[in-house]
This record gives structure tokens, C-alpha cells and sequence, in this order.
């Protein structure tokens, strides 16, 4: 490295591009309304038009809150992964947590027809759905926990983890052939994923879900870094591995599992930010790492649902095609742009 | 001289690890001192335990029988945090890391020392430039760990683990898949560092004629055998170096100092100085050259090189080893 990258002025330009995105992101959608009045409605100046308040108050700021812990809990628990399993494409999703989400949402729509039960309608919907999420996502959490308390080798344990994901989804697929058009709409309606579904309770839930799974990598942050060398340098440098990969588990856990209940499966985010903020800040050390990707994953996902908005249109595009649209060609870049092997 | 004292040592240790509830034991009774300020060579087969020997001394895997004993106390009474400042460690496991510094990774050595967040203090930094001093690679420290060859790669693991600053440091085959001067040069420097810093240095190597020069005490391991702890020297002279072949068929040349194979072979009589009549010897059983019934006497000269084969009609004279072989086969 000819010279070391100034982390502050990195910083900075980021911190200053995640608040202008955040009120682009907010002057966006079927009704779209001026940065400027935006940005003047917080010095307490009143907006030209009472309905503008309300959809900037009520709609729009509790979405791009969503979308900045999405994309910050997801980026965390992705580099998280990728750092413990010393595997450049592991992601939250490895472990199963999102299919073991759809799971559970798949279940309810099943079981709620079978009960002649509407879950999808009222306030009571909205929290049944992001239940029968978390259920699933714990459940698959809990089986790979067994699995860990078991093996030993953590690619053993990357490969359950795919294994699970795809037990999940065959269920899912069995479970879809039996429903009829309506429950599949629903179940595929939220397996596009949706960051303006959380609401009142919910964004406060969310958001000490997302304070609660990063405390167990704050707790280990230096044994991040002891990880790049592998489990065994790690462990000759102190560091307890079976303490590390319960907390790695717990904390991807609460982080993706949060997410994918409240907003859905939301695909790439935890795989492609890791490596733009390795790519950007040129750096192992997760130190910088994780407050970077942090970053980079709230900017990235508030960037993605403006896209989504096609502004001045009533119509959204989900999340999760608008994330897979932008990091699929990302991550093909990546390989090809460099070694990929090389990027830790 | 540094003081030579028994840091570690164990007595009557049985290696092995345990596979559902059933212990497999892989090596038995393991007497050992290992001494600050010495290079010790661990040497044995592939597959005698070597690995398992050293993950015990690193307290990564537990003892079936008996203790390894760190200063007075059984490994198995250290924490792996405590164990981590006084033992330190160069695996063969892969290191592949693209953006990370020479400087940084030295760094990493730091880390049992370090406070949670893993700030360094100014004592901290010290550590890591004398690490980078010690191993002479001052002109890398701001490279790219991707941009090293593996003979800077290894010296910079070892920069590593001198910076984890435990005086008991372990290598695990480090001049495996380097070049001759490289090994030279890795080994001369462990020596340099058990010397000059006293550490107890132990190296798992299989390269018997580089760690005869560098190495005070050889580890023999050999299957079903006790561990034969000496100095080099004192096995050579003995020939219990030659527990390290096992099969008969090759045999360690005291005066060569090389392995060579061991059945009798007829020479002809061969006249010269001995540096020169050793590579006539080696040519001819090489390549099993078979001479005329009448000959007498094969002399060798240096100055003018020349190979005179007498018989007893004809004389031919060859000036190199390749005429002399081209002509004779």
C-alpha cells in the first residue's frame, strides 16, 4: 500500500453521502417533494402543503430508518460470516436464517387458511407475519447451533448451514404447490421483500434488535481481526474460537433474523458491501471494517429503494430484485476486477 | 550466551486424541527439556506425530497421559490468553490476505497484549518494529501481503510471532516449498533469534543438512521409539541419526555429512584427492558404469582437470566428468 487511505476524510465523504441519500431518499416516490423543503421542515419550518408532512413523517422517514438498520445489520452480520468462515461468498444467508424465515411465513399463510383465518388483514397481520419470520429464522438458528455444538470445522458448518437453507426451501416449494393463487401471492409478495411494512413498535423493535446483535462484535472485535490468520493462529493468540462462533452465530442471528422478519428477504446486501468496504477503505481490520460496512450498507440499501421508487410513478419495484439487480453485477465485478481470494 | 534454561519440558506423555470416547494414541512416553536461548530441531516421518506433538506443546489439543510443564506449572493450568504470552507460534497454514500490510499483520502479533479494542500502545508499536528489525524486513513493512514472494511471506510470520513476544517460539515446517537460500537464510535467522533474543526455539523440519548446521539439540521421532533428544553432533557420531532411516537402504555419511544410499558397491581403484575422487565415486554408481576387465587405475587431477583411466593396453584421458560418462556408457 503506497499510502495508507485517510479513514477520516473516507468517513466524512460517507457519513455526508448516507444524509444526502437519506433526504433524496425521502423527497422520492408517487409524490415527490423538494430536498429543500425537506431539509427546511427540520428546522422546524413548516411544509408548503399539511399533506407533505404526513407522508414524509409517517411514510418515508420510518422507511429509510428501515432501510439504513437493514442495511447496516445486514452488512455487519455478512462481514461477520465472511471473516469467520475465511469464505469470500458467505453471507447472513448462508446459515439458512432466510429460508428459514420463508419458512415460517410460508407456514403461517398455510396455517391460516387452514384455519379459515385472514392473518393479512389489521395491525394483527403485520406482527403475525414478522412472528412467524422470526420463528423460523430462530428455529434454523437453533438446529445450526446443535450442528455447531457438534462439529468442529467451520466449512462443516458453512455447508449444513447451505443444506438447511435448502431443506427450507424445498418445504417452501411443496407447501406453494398445495396453496392456491391467493396465499402464494402473499408468501411471494413478501419473498420480494419490503422496507415500508414496518410500522408503529415495529421500527423501535427493529432498531434494538440491530443495537442488541452488534454488542457480540464489539465484544470480539479484535478477534475479527486474530480470525484472518485462521482458527488455529487465532486460537494461538488467545482466542477462544467456540466463544467467537456462538457469539458470530447469535449476533448474524438477530442481525439478518431481524431484518428478513421485518422487511423480508433482502438479497446481496450482506455479501457484496463487505467487499466494496474492503475495496474502498483498503483495509483488514475490522476495526474499520465493520463501522464501514455499516456504513456502506445503509447507503447502499437507501440507494437501492430510490431506485426502486422510479420516481413519479405510483408503482415500487421490490427490494430484494432492485438489491440482486445491483449486487449480482457487483460481485461478477469483483471477481473479475480481482482475485478474489485475495480480498481478505 | 544467553542462559540456558529449561523452559518447558514433560515427562512419560502419551499424544494422541480421542475419537468417540476411545483414546488412539499416536505416540508414547515423551520425555523432553526444551531450553530458552536454543534451536531445537524437531525431526521424524511423515505421519510419526510431529504435528500432534507441537499442538500439544501449544496446548491446542490435551495430553492423554502425563504434562507438558511451562515453568513449573502443567500446560493444562494456563488459559489460552496466558498461553498466547508465552508461546507463539508459525503454522503451514495458508495465509492469503490481499489488503493487508507487512506492518499490520506484525501487528496481529499484538493481540493477546493488546486492550479490547486492540489499540496499541507506544510499547506496542516498539515490539512490532523491533520484530520487523530482527527479521530484516524493514523494505517490505509497507507492502501488500499479496505483492511477497513465500520466502518474505515466511519471514514475515515469523516477524509475527517474534511480535507476540512469548519466549517459546514453535515453527511448523517453515522452509517447506522454499529455495535453498531461502531455507538457509530462515534457519540461520531462527538461530540468530534463539541466540540474540533467548527464546526457546522449536522447528518441525525436514531439511536434516541445514538443521545439522544451525540446530544445538535434534528431536528424533520415530515410530514406536522414544523421543531421542542430543545434539546433533553427538548423533551423527554415535549413528543414531541413522533412526531416521529406518529402511537400511540409505545411510548417513559421517564424513559427507549426506544421506547416501547404503549398499556396498565395488569401486575400482580410484587415485586423487579426496574432494575430487568423492564425485568420481558418486558419477560411477550413479550411473553403474561398467569397466574393461584390464583395468588398473582410475586417477583424477584438479589442476589441469583430468580424468586418466589406465589399463592395462590403453590409456584415455577425458577432461570433464561428461566425456568421461559419454564415452564409458
Amino acid at each position: 500500500m503506497k499510502n495508507k487511505p485517510n479513514y477520516f476524510l473516507l468517513f466524512s465523504v460517507g457519513i455526508i453521502s448516507c444524509i444526502v441519500v437519506f433526504m433524496v431518499n425521502l423527497s422520492i416516490g408517487s409524490v415527490s417533494i423538494p430536498v429543500s423543503e425537506i431539509g427546511m421542515s427540520f428546522f422546524g419550518n413548516e411544509f408548503s402543503r399539511k399533506s407533505w408532512e404526513i407522508i414524509v413523517f409517517d411514510y418515508r422517514i420510518p422507511k429509510a430508518f428501515t432501510a439504513v438498520l437493514a442495511g447496516i445489520t445486514l452488512s455487519v452480520s455478512g462481514l461477520q460470516m465472511q471473516t469467520f468462515f475465511r469464505n469470500p461468498l458467505a453471507g447472513p444467508f448462508v446459515l439458512g436464517i432466510s429460508s428459514g424465515a420463508g419458512l415460517g411465513v410460508a407456514l403461517l399463510v398455510m396455517a391460516g387458511s387452514a384455519f379459515g383465518l385472514s392473518f393479512f388483514s389489521g395491525g394483527f397481520g403485520l406482527w403475525a407475519v414478522v412472528f412467524a419470520a422470526s420463528i423460523g429464522a430462530i428455529l434454523v438458528l437453533l438446529l445450526m447451533s446443535l450442528t455447531a455444538w457438534r462439529v468442529k470445522d467451520s466449512m462443516t458448518l458453512l455447508i449444513v448451514g447451505l443444506m438447511f437453507g435448502s431443506l427450507a426451501g424445498a418445504i417452501v416449494s411443496v407447501l406453494s404447490y398445495f396453496s392456491d393463487a391467493n396465499q402464494l401471492k402473499v408468501y411471494t409478495v413478501w419473498s420480494m421483500g419490503s422496507l415500508g411494512s414496518t410500522h408503529s413498535g415495529q421500527l423501535e423493535l427493529f432498531f434494538f434488535a440491530s443495537i442488541l446483535g452488534i454488542i457480540p462484535v464489539l465484544i470480539f472485535i479484535k478477534s475479527y481481526n486474530a480470525m484472518l490468520l485462521g482458527e488455529a493462529y487465532a486460537k494461538s493468540m488467545g482466542v477462544n474460537i467456540h466463544r467467537l462462533r456462538w457469539a458470530m452465530i447469535i449476533s448474524t442471528g438477530i442481525l439478518a433474523g431481524s431484518a428478513t422478519a421485518f422487511c423480508g428477504p433482502i438479497a446481496f446486501i450482506g455479501i457484496a458491501v463487505p467487499h466494496m468496504a474492503r475495496l474502498i477503505f483498503k483495509t483488514g481490520d475490522h476495526r474499520i471494517l465493520f463501522p464501514a460496512s455499516a456504513l456502506m450498507g445503509a447507503i447502499v440499501l437507501l440507494m437501492c429503494d430510490a431506485i426502486s421508487q422510479i420516481p413519479g410513478s405510483a408503482q415500487t419495484l421490490p427490494i430484494n430484485a432492485v438489491t440482486s439487480l445491483v449486487g449480482a453485477p457487483m460481485v461478477i465485478w469483483l471477481i473479475l476486477k480481482r482475485n478474489f481470494s485475495k480480498e481478505f | 550466551m544467553g542462559d540456558r534454561k529449561i523452559i518447558l519440558k514433560s515427562n512419560g506423555l502419551n499424544l494422541g486424541y480421542k475419537k468417540q470416547g476411545e483414546s488412539i494414541i499416536i505416540a508414547e512416553d515423551i520425555d523432553f527439556e526444551l531450553k530458552k536461548g536454543a534451536l531445537t530441531c524437531l525431526l521424524g516421518p511423515n505421519g510419526v506425530g510431529k504435528s500432534t506433538l507441537i499442538k500439544t506443546i501449544m496446548g491446542q489439543l490435551p495430553a492423554l497421559q502425563g504434562s507438558v510443564i511451562l515453568d513449573d506449572s502443567p500446560l493444562g493450568d494456563y488459559s489460552l490468553k496466558e498461553l498466547s504470552k508465552r508461546i507463539a507460534v508459525v503454522l503451514t497454514d495458508k495465509v492469503s490476505l490481499g489488503n493487508v500490510t507487512v506492518y499490520q499483520l506484525v501487528s496481529l502479533g499484538r493481540i493477546p497484549h493488546t486492550t479490547w479494542l486492540g489499540s496499541m500502545s507506544s510499547m506496542d508499536h516498539t515490539k512490532v518494529e523491533k520484530a520487523i528489525e530482527v527479521t530484516h524486513i524493514s523494505y517490505l513493512k509497507d507492502k501488500v501481503l499479496s505483492e511477497l514472494s513465500d520466502g518474505q511471506l515466511q519471514k514475515v510470520m515469523i516477524a509475527r510471532a517474534l511480535a507476540q513476544d512469548g519466549e517459546i517460539l514453535i515453527l511448523d515446517e517453515p522452509t517447506a516449498h522454499l529455495d535453498l537460500i531461502n531455507r538457509f537464510e530462515i534457519m540461520h535467522l531462527l538461530r540468530k533469534i534463539a541466540k540474540e533474543e533467548n527464546k526457546a526455539v522449536l522447528v518441525v523440519t525436514h531439511d536434516l543438512e541445514i538443521a545439522i548446521d544451525t540446530a544445538d539439540e535434534f528431536w528424533l521421532m520415530q515410530c514406536g521409539l522414544p523421543l531421542e533428544c542430543a545434539a546433533p553432533e553427538d548423533l551423527i557420531v554415535s549413528g543414531k541419526i541413522n533412526l531416521l532411516l529406518p529402511s537400511g537402504t540409505l545411510k548417513f555419511n559421517p564424513i559427507t555429512g549426506k544421506i547416501q544410499d547404503s549398499t556396498p558397491y565395488d569401486y575400482p581403484i580410484i587415485q586423487g584427492d579426496v574432494k575430487l575422487t568423492n564425485w568420481l565415486k558418486l558419477i560411477i554408481r550413479k550411473n553403474s558404469l561398467v569397466f574393461d576387465e584390464d583395468l588398473q587405475v582410475i586417477s583424477i587431477l584438479e589442476n589441469p582437470f583430468l580424468i586418466k583411466v589406465k589399463g592395462e593396453k590403453k590409456e584415455q584421458n577425458y577432461n570433464s566428468f561428461k566425456a568421461f560418462l559419454e564415452d564409458l556408457s
